[in-house]
């Protein structure tokens, strides 16, 4: 080994405590990064395999360029297309069971012609037999078992829902529950999780209520032939609404969940950062304690780069072990929410989740953040030491170099903090957010400075509690401002995100509530229980509202229904109303320069409204027009208004007229219903006729609107109390940077202790002492944080209004209670190890100390 | 040929009216094998002396030859080189690394010239033999009192087979007895392995045991005297008024 590692492995043991709170934190924050990126992977995976069928053996697959449905008759021009050995089409639409039929949530509906489907694709039977011609002449309705259509389940799919040939299942139908025959079961492979039903063309229409649409074309090359070619030439005869290649998963989706992935990842990458803060303390420490055995190893003839290369090992080292240590941690965690996190999904998803998933960019992640922000805080403080002179180092340190190194930086902070403030004064959406981090630069540069008139301030109220040990701990303090500095802004960092994050939660809170009360207004809801209109829910058709409508003591009706589109290659949800039943029932959240009256121009030709976050998406206006692929080919529409009904806040929305989205989308069916009471009906009667209404639907769940808003508030506060768990997470850093820089100031400060216990100070005297500096850089730090904090908090909920969340500002006087207690409870909590170290101290052994 | 040579070698601190002359146009040569002691009252410069011919610090004018170089013209990393192969450094204070072992210590500057561990620890522990410290290889500087520290110091000093060996003040830290120990071993050191020695003190004990006693005051030489015996020891350190 050479002695650069020698020296670095030895002093790491050297100081076995310090070595071991500075690797916890890198623990802890790859633990984060690497855990929670294992267990987005793994949704999105399992997502995408319940929306992506296994179409791999079939050489074409033509798809709608709106991503929805489009007329069967396409698969006859592929079919003539030059080149085109066999096409077939096929209706493939994952659907949500009955809750708690089936131990399977999702299905895959396939509906293939039974005439040409062989010819495309292989259906090898392993028991009955599969579709015939016949099968496509079966009524759904068939009441008796003998004529009731039939259905061929992959042998996975049949064990999953525990069904043999012969027996019946069950699928939520556009007209209720519909009741199908198991006739075969394949000898076919399917991904896991992903269960499919095979049935005659016309019955899966039937069932979803399609009319003769499709979801897509399945076509085989004949022998010989470049398939490249044919792709082209199937593209020709199509035009550019048909896209050619796999299916397009649902955009919208992923890009929420994608979303959601980013946003724990700065979770992870901030505890990072902040353990690289606690690093950055450490060394600079540890370079300053080894002065003379500096000095000494270079007179002895090691080179600077010895010097460079025996600091950067040992941060290497740490770096190392702790990031090993972290993915170790980081994979329970992993295991442990996905295990958690398969409940929720599987309920309101639907989707079954299988294993953490860790991709090679999440290892090469973790690993480099791990790795690199431990080396990286390590450098400035390893060429500090190596830049070191031998006689420098024999003697004793200048200490007011760094003050005037400090107020130096200090002016560089104000400027950065005068640029933030025009940021903010400048109302700018983009400009207010960046301000809000610049403004943190800005306070962690003027922060050094700051120490010691700050440490005066609160040192008075501290000498008040604390009277003899208070100015001792102040002076201790002031000592060492750069320690004390980068400490504070750690710890300031924490509270500013805390702070920002919690009012962040309140104003998303409030900004839903305001949703539901506006786009919710109706008595009644039979709303999916997945609560995603778009996925995995079979509409009901006409029959249902029909029935809604004359239950007794019903009054006014609106619905919801859903078709799919895209603008310039994203996807979206056309939800289809009619803005006079809507308008009687419910309303929307409307954005700037959008009212009620709009929601009456909806009828008119070519009129669509959009809710925020697909108007922020694209930059729409009132008044704007708009371009979309339907499956009917591009249309334009003119945004009426920008407005956000509750259901489909989450995603990418446009709204138009049910007569619009019947004639360009082919949709008749409906995935909500909204209904009002008559007058002085009696609520409870009103509710259990419409549950016997809607009992044929399972794919509907009949609420009361007071009892599903109070469900939803729950659930929030569910959601609430994970984002409170996280929040405590996001402080751990900062509580292990005050520990860590308490155990250097009394490593450092060992003679000293000794000294004053040799002159008569009380262990509780020495005990005091400790936790009064801590006190005092916890209230810098929080001080400090809890100025960002409001600022950032601000700058978020702006960011959240502009991205097409409406949603209030309130001031974050909980946030500022809060931060004050963790400000309060850090420190004392921060002092407890140090001042036990301190308090213990043989006091012999401590005057010898070196 | 000396083995290190100055030539009005001069070192000034600070500048304009602050400026301190620390050394004045020191010529000064040594030639292998000899012990010298460098004495004088604090302050006088000694340890400026002792730092430039280390290569430690630079001369404001002047120049040091070591082995027939002047080390002006050498590169950082040449000097830095010289020091690890040619001269040995034993300081007052903070001479050990502690968390290093007695034997670990004393392979140091072996390790650091890219010498196999195995081999160095050997070398190091007949060094440590040498002094009179093999039973205490493991032990840590905490473990050690300060003349076996001082002991290490010196094996440490040596394992590379260097022509200088520079110490100031190697026993003023320690008791007299100690101090007596640590001279003897010095006298050994130049006499048996035949290395030149430029030791710094303050003790008259000690400087008996040198060849040669160079006097400064005030940056400058004063006196520079062959000695052979404590007698004459005293007779030269009279002379110059420092007893
Ligand atoms: N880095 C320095 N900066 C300014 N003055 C110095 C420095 N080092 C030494 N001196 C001054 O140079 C003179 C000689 O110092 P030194 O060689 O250490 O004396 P000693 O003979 O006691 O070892 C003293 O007056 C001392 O104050
Ligand atoms: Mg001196």
């Amino acid at each position: 080994m050479s002695a650069q590692v020698t020296l670095a492995i030895r002093y790491l043991k050297g100081r076995r405590l310090r070595t071991a709170l500075t690797t916890l934190a890198i623990v802890f924050g790859v633990m984060l990064l690497f855990g929670l990126n294992g267990i987005i992977p793994a949704m999105v995976q399992s997502l995408q395999s319940s929306m992506i069928a296994a179409s791999g053996q079939t050489d074409l697959v033509v798809t709608s360029a709106s991503t929805g449905l489009f007329d069967a008759a396409v698969a006859d021009r592929v079919g003539t297309v030059e080149g085109v050995e066999a096409a077939t089409p096929v209706l493939r639409v994952p659907v949500a069971l009955a809750p708690g039929r089936y131990p399977v949530g999702m299905l895959s509906i396939i509906g293939v012609d039974p005439a040409t489907a062989g010819r495309v694709r292989p259906y090898p039977v392993a028991e009955g037999r599969f579709l015939s011609e016949e099968d496509a002449k079966q009524d759904l309705e068939g009441g008796e078992a003998t004529k009731r259509p039939a259905v061929v389940l992959p042998a996975s799919t049949a064990s999953a829902l525990g069904l043999e040939v012969g027996d019946t299942l069950e699928v939520p139908s556009a007209r209720g529950v519909a009741r199908l025959t198991v006739a075969g079961v394949l000898k076919m492979p399917t991904a896991p999780g992903n269960e499919e039903a095979y049935m005659a063309l016309p019955v899966a229409q039937a069932l979803l209520g399609s009319g003769d649409r499709v979801s897509e074309v399945d076509a085989t090359v004949k022998a010989g032939v470049d398939r490249a070619e044919v792709t082209r030439a199937v593209q020709r005869a199509l035009g550019s609404a048909y896209r050619i290649g796999g299916v397009e998963p649902d955009s919208s989706l992923f890009a929420s969940i994608k979303l959601g992935g980013f946003i724990i990842n700065m979770f992870g990458v901030f505890a990072i950062v902040m353990a690289g803060f606690i690093i950055l303390n450490t060394f600079r420490t540890v370079v300053a304690e080894r002065r003379h055995d500096i000095g000494m190893l270079r007179a002895i003839g090691a080179s600077r780069h010895t010097i460079f290369g025996m600091f950067l090992t040992e941060s290497l080292v740490q770096g190392v072990l702790g990031t090993a240590l972290g993915i170790i941690a980081g994979w329970w965690v992993a295991k442990l929410a996905m295990a958690g996190v398969g409940v929720i999904s599987s309920d309101l998803l639907h989707l079954s989740i299988g294993r953490p998933v860790f991709t090679p960019g999440t290892w090469v992640l973790a690993i480099g953040m791990g790795v690199g922000v431990t080396v990286l805080a390590a450098l400035v403080p390893a060429r500090a030491a190596a830049s070191i002179t031998p006689l420098e180092a024999m003697r004793p340190q200048a200490g007011d170099r760094y003050e005037k190194a400090a107020t130096h930086r200090a002016w560089w902070g104000v400027a950065v903090i005068v640029l933030a403030v025009a940021g903010l004064l400048s109302r700018d959406t983009t400009l207010v957010g960046a301000s809000s981090v610049v403004f943190l630069v800005g306070l962690a540069l003027v922060t050094p400075a700051l120490v010691r008139p700050v440490t005066d301030a609160f040192g008075r109220a501290i000498e008040a509690v604390f009277r003899r040990e208070g100015g001792l701990a102040k002076a201790n303090l002031t000592r060492n401002a750069g320690r004390a500095a980068v400490t504070a802004s750690a710890m300031m960092v924490s509270v500013a995100v805390i702070i920002a994050l919690l009012g962040t939660f309140t104003s998303v809170f409030d900004g839903f509530i305001g949703y539901i009360d506006k786009s919710m207004g109706a008595d009644f809801l039979a709303v999916p229980s997945n609560l995603l209109l778009s996925t995995g829910t079979v509409g009901a058709d006409a029959a249902l509202v029909t029935a809604v409508k004359s239950t007794e003591g019903v009054g006014d009706v609106a619905t919801l229904r859903v078709g799919r589109a895209a603008m310039g290659g994203t996807g979206l949800q056309v939800i289809g109303i009619d803005p006079v039943a809507y308008s009687k029932v419910a309303s929307f959240e409307y954005s700037e320069g959008s009212s009620e009256a709009a929601l009456a121009r909806l009828g008119t030709d070519g009129a669509i409204m959009v809710n925020g976050i697909f108007a922020a998406q694209q930059g729409l206006r009132p008044g704007d027009t708009l371009r979309l692929e339907t499956p009917a080919g591009p249309r334009n529409y003119t945004v009426v208004a920008v407005a956000t009904d509750y259901l489909n806040a989450k995603l990418a929305t446009a709204y138009v007229s049910q007569a619009e989205l019947e004639r360009e989308f082919g949709v008749t069916t409906d995935v909500a219903i909204m209904a009002d009471a008559r007058p002085g009906a009696d609520r409870q009667a009103v509710r259990a006729a419409l549950a016997r209404t809607v009992r044929d639907y399972p794919q509907f769940a009949l609420y009361d609107t007071r009892e599903w808003r109070d469900l939803q508030v729950a659930t929030f506060r569910q959601v609430y109390g994970a984002m409170y768990v996280m929040l405590f997470v996001l402080a751990v850093p900062s509580l292990l940077a005050l520990l860590n820089t308490l155990a250097i100031g009394v490593l450092a400060r060992t003679r000293e202790i000794g000294m004053l216990r040799a002159i008569g100070s009380t262990r509780v005297q020495v005990r005091r002492m400790v936790i009064a500096e801590s006190l005092l850089l916890a209230s810098l730090g929080t001080a400090l944080g809890m100025l960002s904090g409001v600022w950032l908090g601000y700058s978020m909920v702006d960011a959240m209004n502009a991205v097409g969340f409406k949603m209030p500002y309130y001031f974050p006087y909980d946030g500022l209670a809060i931060a004050l207690v963790i400000g309060v409870v850090f420190g004392v909590l921060a002092a407890l190890v140090p001042a036990r170290q301190a308090t213990k101290l043989d006091v012999v052994a401590a005057l010898r100390y070196e | 040929m000396p083995i290190v040579e100055t030539k009005g070698l001069t070192r000034v601190y600070g500048e304009g009216s602050n400026a301190v002359t620390a050394l004045d146009a020191v010529d000064l040569a040594v030639e292998p094998g000899e012990f010298v002691a460098v004495m004088g009252p604090s302050g006088c410069g000694k340890s400026t002396l002792l730092n430039l011919i280390g290569g430690l610090d630079a001369p404001t004018s002047g120049s040091v030859v070591i082995d027939g170089r002047d080390i002006a013209h050498m590169s950082e990393a040449e000097v830095t080189a010289l020091r690890r192969r040619r001269i040995g450094f034993v300081f007052q204070f903070f001479n050990l690394i502690p968390v290093l072992d007695a034997a670990e210590n004393v392979a140091l500057p072996l390790v650091l010239d890219g010498v196999k561990a195995a081999e160095a620890k050997a070398t190091a522990i007949e060094w440590l033999a040498r002094v009179g410290l093999q039973d205490l290889a493991g032990r840590k500087p905490d473990e050690l009192s300060g003349g076996q520290q001082q002991r290490v110091a010196i094996a440490r000093a040596l394992v590379t087979d260097p022509a200088l060996i520079l110490a100031d003040e190697p026993t003023g830290n320690l008791d007299s007895r100690s101090s007596d120990d640590i001279a003897r071993l010095l006298k050994e050191v130049s006499v048996t392995w035949g290395r030149a020695i430029l030791m710094v003190t303050h003790d008259p004990r000690i400087a008996a045991h040198a060849d040669r006693i160079v006097f400064m005051r005030d940056g400058r030489v004063v006196d520079d005297t062959r000695i052979a015996g404590a007698q004459e020891a005293r007779d030269a350190m009279e002379k110059v008024g420092l007893l």
